[in-house]
């Protein structure tokens, strides 16, 4: 039972972190219809520079502020200089460019930063609370709950209560009539990257203390986990993204724990067919009249 | 309800509009003086929806000019409603994953958008309608729906494209009454004659893009031209 309860806790944290990153993977989807391949190459940038401050000013605080905007910059970045330029008529098109930023992204970290793993600390112990013999949460996993729970909120009411997230939904949905109504839809496009750069990156800052440290491909098996969260969740659907997030987490958390730790890609492949054969659209696709 | 001196000229100058070998618009001339009710008719196909295309950025015209209360003026779509120039789609266009009052919200200008796009949605008869979802909607209420995401803005020139498409008599007679009411410069777009007779204050006929008559109602329902135009040559 005390394995139960440390393991879900421990798969319920992890989970938020893919919820975050497949939020930031649906938050492109909805804007632009590509699949950002490069988040997570994006979000380790950005822990580099999270690594890089911290280490200048020993303020793990300074460098968690500097990779969110980092991850806002490198947004901006890469859909006003990048992604803007290439033809969609094709999703394809889309997915082999962020492909080639991932080379390009973990190219230069590996001449600038070197490939190792560089060690870079959790600001809470990751020491479990013990309640009645039963291994609970960390201070640390309590750090990311709160979070990620805030993001959530914060994204939610941006989208559901201000003119802005009105307006960024118009532009997502239906793009030459939300300039009718004056809408500006690159801009509104620009916004949807850095925001989804910025939530990546969050993810990649909390995720990458807790596993062997700072390298150019540390966010690739979490990319991995995330996307699968993001597609089990519908790629269409924020909810779905945190939902899909938990429960691949969860699973991977029971996986490596009752069975062996080398099954668990093949439990999150086994849970991709499963839902997909039930539900091609994901579990809280709406509809399926938008295809890319 | 706009002042006189809010409202715009709108001109256009001998614009022409190609597609491949496609004339769509024939050096079509045609000046909106403010506060007026200008119809724009004519057969499928005469360029009707490229008209309005090019005034909203949508097309880029071949040759050809446009003013804008006597300036020179490069339309761009997400510029028109700061400029003051709303319009309806003949293919409704909302957002089906937004409610009805999200969808008018879009369009608002202002600090205070949920109340206005309420009023909005009010004075077009569908405020009951708010928190739905337009999809689910019959086409006539989608219609009016569409209209009040015009008239949020409080635009000074008011484009309809088709807007009695779909509705039956009464209908048409409220959305005649509402463009009268309306007190800003307004371009109508529509097939069905009677509203067009009705509430314009001038009409641009179109066929194959040229422009076959310019004039009052009465003018345009006694030109030969336009008749053939409808009708055929043997009319």
């Amino acid at each position: 039972m005390s394995e139960f309860v440390y393991l879900t806790f421990d798969g319920l944290s992890r989970g938020l972190v893919y919820a975050a990153f497949a939020l930031a993977l649906v938050l492109i989807w909805r804007a632009a219809r590509i699949v950002n391949f490069a988040q997570g190459a994006m979000a380790v940038s950005a822990v580099y520079v999270a690594y890089s401050v911290t280490n200048a000013t020993g303020s793990y605080w300074l460098g968690f502020g500097a990779a969110l905007l980092a991850g806002l910059a490198l947004g901006v970045i890469v859909e006003r200089v990048v992604m803007r330029f290439v033809d969609h008529s094709s999703p394809l098109n889309g997915v082999v460019v962020a492909l080639g930023l991932v080379l390009i992204f973990q190219g230069v970290l590996g001449i600038v930063y070197g490939n190792e793993f560089l060690p870079f600390e959790t600001p809470f112990s990751r020491d479990a609370f013990v309640v009645g013999g039963v291994a609970m949460l960390s201070r640390y996993d309590l750090f990311v709950f709160g979070t990620v729970g805030a993001v959530v909120i914060a994204l939610t009411l941006l989208f559901t209560r201000t003119a802005v997230g009105l307006r960024m939904r118009a532009a997502a949905f239906a793009p030459d009539v939300s300039r009718l109504l004056g809408v500006s839809v690159g801009g509104m496009l620009t916004l949807g990257w850095a925001l989804a750069a910025a939530v990546g990156s969050l993810a990649g800052i909390l995720v990458v203390p807790t596993e062997l440290g700072v390298h150019p491909t540390a966010m690739d098996v979490v990319f991995v986990s995330a996307f699968a969260a993001a597609v089990v969740g519908g790629l269409d659907s924020p909810i779905g993204a945190v939902v899909g997030g938990l429960i691949v987490g969860v699973l991977l958390s029971y996986v490596s724990g009752y069975i062996d730790v080398t099954v668990a890609p093949m439990a999150v492949l086994a849970l991709l067919v499963v839902v997909l054969l039930g539900r091609p659209g994901g579990l809280f696709s709406s509809s399926k009249a938008r295809v890319a | 309800m706009s002042t006189d001196s809010q409202l715009k000229e709108l001109a256009l100058h001998d614009i022409t509009v190609r597609f491949g070998g496609l004339t769509a618009l024939d050096s079509v001339s045609l000046r909106v003086a403010p506060g007026r009710i200008v119809g724009v008719i004519g057969p499928n196909g005469a360029g009707k929806t490229t008209l309005f295309n090019v005034i909203c950025g949508f097309v880029q015209p071949t040759s050809g000019s446009l003013t804008l209360d006597g300036s020179p003026w490069r339309p761009r779509p997400h510029h028109l409603s700061r400029l003051g120039i709303a319009r309806t789609l003949q293919g409704v266009g909302q957002f089906s994953g937004m409610t009805v009052l999200e969808n008018v919200m879009v369009g608002a200008r202002h600090r205070h958008a949920e109340s206005e796009a309420l009023a909005a949605l009010d004075r077009c008869g569908v405020a009951r309608y708010a928190d739905a979802h337009p999809g689910a909607l019959p086409y006539a209420i989608r219609k009016r729906i569409e209209l009040a995401r015009a008239l949020v803005a409080k635009p000074r020139i008011l484009m309809l494209d088709e807007p009695a498409g779909g509705l039956d008599a009464d209908e048409i007679a409220w959305l005649g009454a509402l463009i009268k009411e309306t007190g800003t410069t307004v371009l109508l777009v529509e097939h069905h004659m009677d509203l067009v007779m009705s509430v314009c204050d001038e009409i641009l006929v179109l066929d194959f893009g040229k422009s076959i008559a310019l004039g009052s109602p009465a003018e345009i329902s006694a030109n030969p031209k336009v008749t053939e135009a409808y009708l055929g040559a043997a009319a």
